[in-house]
């Protein structure tokens, strides 16, 4: 039962060899667990550039001119210099990374995110800067950000990466060619197994990575004086999900929000007992609402061209309660108008982890309009589509009421009433916008609606 | 190994032959009462990795390269094959605008999101089921455009080391994918999709790469001089 001939044992001996070296990183991601010391990032830095690194930093900086190039860039100057502000405000003094220039920007995304690139390219996306809301919430973002570069996470993560996918290159060859009998037998398990045990280490390292951002943010809150406890606020938030994409997976590259909000937790401990009257001002949220303003209005033109109508009524809702102006009232108004059929909020049932995965599946055979028209088809989205159509209707004629009217109201009204089957007057509405705003960009298209809708109407 | 031999063999065949695969009309191109005389073409995204045996590696400056080299194709291809014009992207130079850059931008996405539809069930293009909405017209494109053109793609180089490796091993070999959406620039219906596909060196095709278009495109009727 166990292997005689030479080959075999040779084979076998290779195959037991592997899979020590695969097993090595999960005894380590398992090491790696342990609490991360408490210290801020080093100021000195000891990190080598290699080739391989070098090629790294290279697409880097080529993903910066992307993202500028094509548009995804927000080019709102306050609203970037607010990021530098805030990012600037959290380096410790006298920190000089070599092959890192820190650039802070916004990204047009309407998904919660940010991600730093290891050329010290700091993005938050818009839809984060605005589910935050204060000051500190995005200090903490950055400060974990910041962290992932000044840690080198993603040339360390790369190196680690390469050895492990050649590993598995390697069992996969061995599996290849695995001889019969019972060693092939074993030997084509144990092959199949460890591309598993690999993915499982580098998801678990990334996770670690991600666990060290969270930790050493907090100290780098407590240097720039942020309040630490809004670390674990913007989780709270980010756990939120409005719209049900927290799927968990069975590889997941971060730590559950829910274990990061008790890891971050247990480890403020005593360090958010001492609060200073800075960390306090930084916490004010009309001032972080006043200078978010056009960000935020950005946004909810984002989500809504995204078809994220409950980010948008929620995100609006927030705006207006901050301040009722027309603008702002306009943009609760095409959220609503947005939501149609759609429920405000999910369910818990909605909420689970089989829900959202089949929400998900639907929603990459389904497009925005079918999901609309399955959604009226049924009491409740006929129900949800009334009384959003109408509160949309009363918010933009507050919006028209209000100082200052947006004449983009009347072409919201417009579109409202041109899907309530209200021509003559969705008419009136598109012709008021039109006179209203002479250099409207979407002149061409309110033109050719009025025009079908008169032909209608004949 | 005769077996696996054999298999190459055969995946090599399968993937020479098959450069192009289906392209799916809309019914208003089959019945003529649409056709595509001037298209725009939106700036292509195309992405490649270098596989290697230590896992995939970025090469952004290559897919940039690479996104132009389609870009300029599938306009050469549609122009020589089809007698349809390339016109530029907006009647006025708005390159340093921020807004029309956005609209460009917004207008992109609102592609990639509709993309993974149209892949799910390509042949409803036939249907007429798929559309970007009127809101094209936002992107004030020029004024006898018919429609706007569509590219992504994505495709995988291998290093030398890899190359051996799928040889013994097996493995996806080196390829590049196109997926191509023509689309109303009135009324945003999606009039055209292909998705060509041929293997080797997507880094450094050029030939291959218009064969492979010329495929795609076989479907799309010529245009008749008036």
């Amino acid at each position: 039962m166990f292997p005689r001939k030479p080959t075999n044992l040779i084979v076998a001996a290779l195959c037991v060899s592997i899979v020590f070296t695969s097993l090595g990183p999960v005894a380590l991601a398992q090491k790696k667990t342990a609490p991360v010391e408490a210290t801020p990032p080093p100021l000195r830095e000891e990190f080598k550039f290699g080739d391989v690194d070098l090629e790294v930093l290279q697409q880097a900086n080529l993903l910066d001119a992307r993202f500028e190039r094509d548009g995804l860039v927000l080019t709102d100057e306050s609203a970037n210099a607010y990021l530098r502000r805030v990012g600037q405000s959290l380096i410790p003094r006298d920190l000089a990374l070599e092959r890192v220039s820190w650039k802070f920007r916004a990204l047009r995304d309407p998904q919660p995110n940010a991600f730093a690139l290891p050329n010290g390219s700091i993005y938050v996306t818009t839809g984060l800067m605005s589910l935050v809301d204060n000051e500190s919430q995005l200090a903490a973002i950055i400060a974990h950000e910041l962290t992932h570069v000044m840690r080198r996470h993603t040339y360390v993560y790369n190196r680690s990466n390469r050895k492990k996918f050649l590993t598995m290159n390697v069992m996969a060859a061995v599996g290849a060619y695995a001889p019969g009998g019972l060693v092939g037998a074993v030997m084509s398990i144990v092959t199949t197994v460890a591309p598993f045990m690999m993915m499982a280490t580098i998801y678990g390292y990334s996770r670690d990575l991600e666990r060290e951002a969270d930790l050493k943010g907090v100290d780098m809150m407590i240097s720039a004086e942020y309040s630490p406890e809004e670390m674990v606020n913007v989780m709270k938030l980010l756990d939120k999900d409005l719209e049900g994409e927290n799927i968990r997976l069975f590889y997941n590259d971060h730590p559950a929000l829910d274990e990061r909000i008790k890891y971050l937790s247990s480890y403020l401990g005593s360090r958010a007992d001492r609060v200073t009257h800075q960390m306090e001002l930084n916490r004010e949220r009309a001032a972080y609402f006043q200078s978010m303003e056009p960000v935020m209005r950005h946004d909810i033109q984002l989500a809504i061209n995204a078809g994220r109508g409950r980010s948008a009524v929620y995100l609006a809702q927030r705006l207006v309660d901050f301040h009722e102006d027309s603008e702002n009232l306009f943009w609760l108004a095409e959220s609503y108008r947005t939501l149609g059929p759609r429920a405000p909020q999910l369910t818990e049932k909605q909420l689970t982890n089989s829900a959202m995965k089949d929400a998900a599946k639907k929603r990459v055979k389904r497009t925005f309009e079918e999901e609309e028209r399955e959604l009226l088809a049924t009491p409740a989205g006929q129900e949800n589509w009334q009384k959003h159509q109408q509160k949309a209707e009363e918010l933009y004629k507050r919006a028209l009421n209000a100082e200052n009217p947006a004449p983009l109201a009347h072409r919201g009204l417009g579109m409202l009433y041109e899907k309530l089957g209200r021509g003559t007057d969705a008419v009136a509405a598109y012709e008021k916008y039109l006179e209203l705003s002479s250099n409207a960009i979407d002149r061409e298209r309110i033109q050719r609606r009025i025009a079908a809708l008169k032909e209608k109407l004949k | 190994m005769r077996a696996r031999l054999f298999a190459l063999v055969v995946l090599l065949t399968v993937c020479g032959s098959h450069q192009a695969r289906a392209q799916f009309l809309h019914p208003k191109i089959k019945s003529k009462e649409t056709t595509i005389r001037r298209v725009v073409v939106m700036p292509a995204k195309v992405n490649v990795v270098r596989d290697s045996m230590k896992g995939p590696e970025g090469m952004a400056a290559e897919s940039d390269e690479l996104s132009l080299r389609v870009e300029k194709m599938v306009a050469e291809v549609l122009s020589k094959q089809k007698q349809v014009a390339t016109l530029p992207a907006t009647a006025s130079s708005a390159e340093d605008d921020a807004q029309q850059k956005y609209n460009v931008a917004d207008f992109q996405t609102k592609f990639d999101d509709l993309l993974p539809k149209i892949m799910k069930k390509r042949s409803d293009v036939k249907k007429g089921r798929f559309s970007m909405g009127d809101e094209v017209l936002n992107l004030n494109l020029h004024k006898d455009a018919d429609a706007v053109v569509f590219i992504r793609g994505e495709g995988k180089k291998l290093t030398g080391g890899k190359t051996a490796f799928t040889l013994l091993v097996g493995g996806v070999p080196a390829y590049l994918r196109l997926q191509i959406g023509i689309v109303d620039a009135r009324n945003g219906e999606v009039l055209l999709y292909t998705d060509p596909i041929f293997p080797g060196d997507p880094t450094t095709a050029v030939d291959r790469l218009r064969k492979a278009l010329e495929k795609g495109f076989k479907k799309l009727p010529e245009v008749k001089a008036q």
